[in-house]
């Protein structure tokens, strides 16, 4: 009966634990792409719809407590900002070739 | 002698290079121009006015139809009527544009005092806070039927948007609004001159793309889509969200300076607002 109830206690630490793991990186991983969300916008004036969208997605499940799926949405909203970022970057040395002479 | 004269073709070289990479407004202008009348030969230069309907012969019957009884009529009827409708303090819109408010070709201008862009949906506002009133909401509404009012009573004036060479501050708002054209955002990576030149006239799902030649003129429109009037700001918008970028502020410094740019590009055709769009 002894070991029972250790290895439950154990168990049921090791679960709390990885819950409290999985909130604490999609909380900071929904911060991230947030904070990289406005830096863009300030750097270069580029936003995109989609990256709002995903960043909201993933704080609605956050607060649903699905931390998997906030982790992946707010990890899609940063590749989403990386791509406005190196948009920014493309256009910013070729929009002049499209200017017909 | 060689060498001088190498240097001398060098000169003469790099001198006109630097010529083509310095083009003004004026030059810009014109290759536009050029550019949609190669595309769409068929065109008569005047008709790009008409926007989407000065290419497509068919789409064009039924819109010739529909300004038989014009679903901005309604508009243009309020907008008399707002329009000359007092404020709290006696005064009335009268009083800063005149009788009938014809003053579309006026539109936009560069403000040297203030430095930025002023259209004609900024000015009407600007009267009414001088004069004690709200100002209207930028996109839709009020704003369209004044605007209507005024576009109706300007119609065939010429499109004649100035970038005084005495301000740097004008070259550089329209240098942005031109970059704003050519730039592409959004997720799907398109620029204004994507679909509305270099694919003017192609198909995206069931609509042909109108030529940006001749897009200033014809605001406010009534849309089919919207239902209703809507200002350039709003539709500038609306192109923006179908690219999935965040649209910027109706009237602020970008739309304004890209309003700007494509309507100094117009200059020559008639304005030949309000207008019914798809």
């Amino acid at each position: 009966m002894r070991k029972v109830l250790i290895i439950a206690t154990l168990a049921s630490l090791v679960s709390m634990n990885t819950l409290a793991a999985s909130n604490v990186g999609a909380n900071k991983i929904i911060k991230e792409a947030t904070a990289a969300y406005k830096q863009v916008a300030k750097d270069t004036s580029y936003q995109w719809t989609v990256s709002v969208k995903a960043i909201k997605a993933a704080q609605k499940a956050y607060d649903a407590g699905n931390f998997t799926s906030a982790e992946k949405l707010a990890r899609q909203a940063l590749d989403l900002v990386d791509a406005t970022r190196i948009q920014a970057r493309i256009e910013a040395k070729t929009w002049q070739m499209r200017v017909p002479k | 002698m060689k060498q001088f004269l190498r240097s001398a073709i060098a000169g003469v070289l790099g001198l006109s290079i630097s010529l083509v990479a310095v083009g003004g407004p004026e030059d810009d202008r014109l290759a536009f121009k050029k550019y949609y009348e190669n595309k769409f030969p068929d065109t008569p230069t005047e008709d790009f006015a008409n926007g989407v309907y000065s290419i497509l012969p068919a789409a064009r019957e039924q819109w010739e139809a529909i300004e038989e009884f014009p679903p901005y009529e309604l508009a243009v009827e309020e907008g008399e009527t707002l329009y000359n409708s007092k404020f709290a303090n006696g005064k009335s819109l009268v009083d800063c544009f005149g009788p009938e408010g014809a003053v579309r070709s006026e539109y936009p201008f560069w403000d040297k005092d203030r430095g930025l862009v002023i259209t004609m949906e900024r000015a009407v506002n600007e009267c009414r806070k001088a004069n004690g009133e709200k100002p209207y909401g930028w996109k839709k509404g009020k704003i369209t039927a004044v605007t209507a009012y005024m576009s109706f009573n300007s119609r065939g004036q010429e499109v004649k948007v100035e970038v005084p060479s005495d301000d740097p501050r004008a070259l550089a708002a329209y240098e942005d609004g031109k970059e704003h054209f050519y730039t592409k955002r959004g997720q799907l990576n398109f620029a204004c001159a994507d679909c509305h030149m270099l694919t003017a006239g192609a198909l995206y799902r069931a609509d042909t793309s109108s030529p940006a030649f001749g897009h200033a003129t014809s605001w406010p429109v009534f849309r089919s889509k919207w239902q209703s009037m809507g200002t350039l700001h709003r539709r500038f918008a609306g192109c923006h969200k179908n690219i999935r970028a965040n649209p910027y502020k109706a009237q602020g410094t970008e739309y304004s300076n890209l309003e700007y740019f494509v309507t100094y590009m117009s200059n020559g055709l008639e304005f030949n607002g309000p207008a019914a769009r798809k």
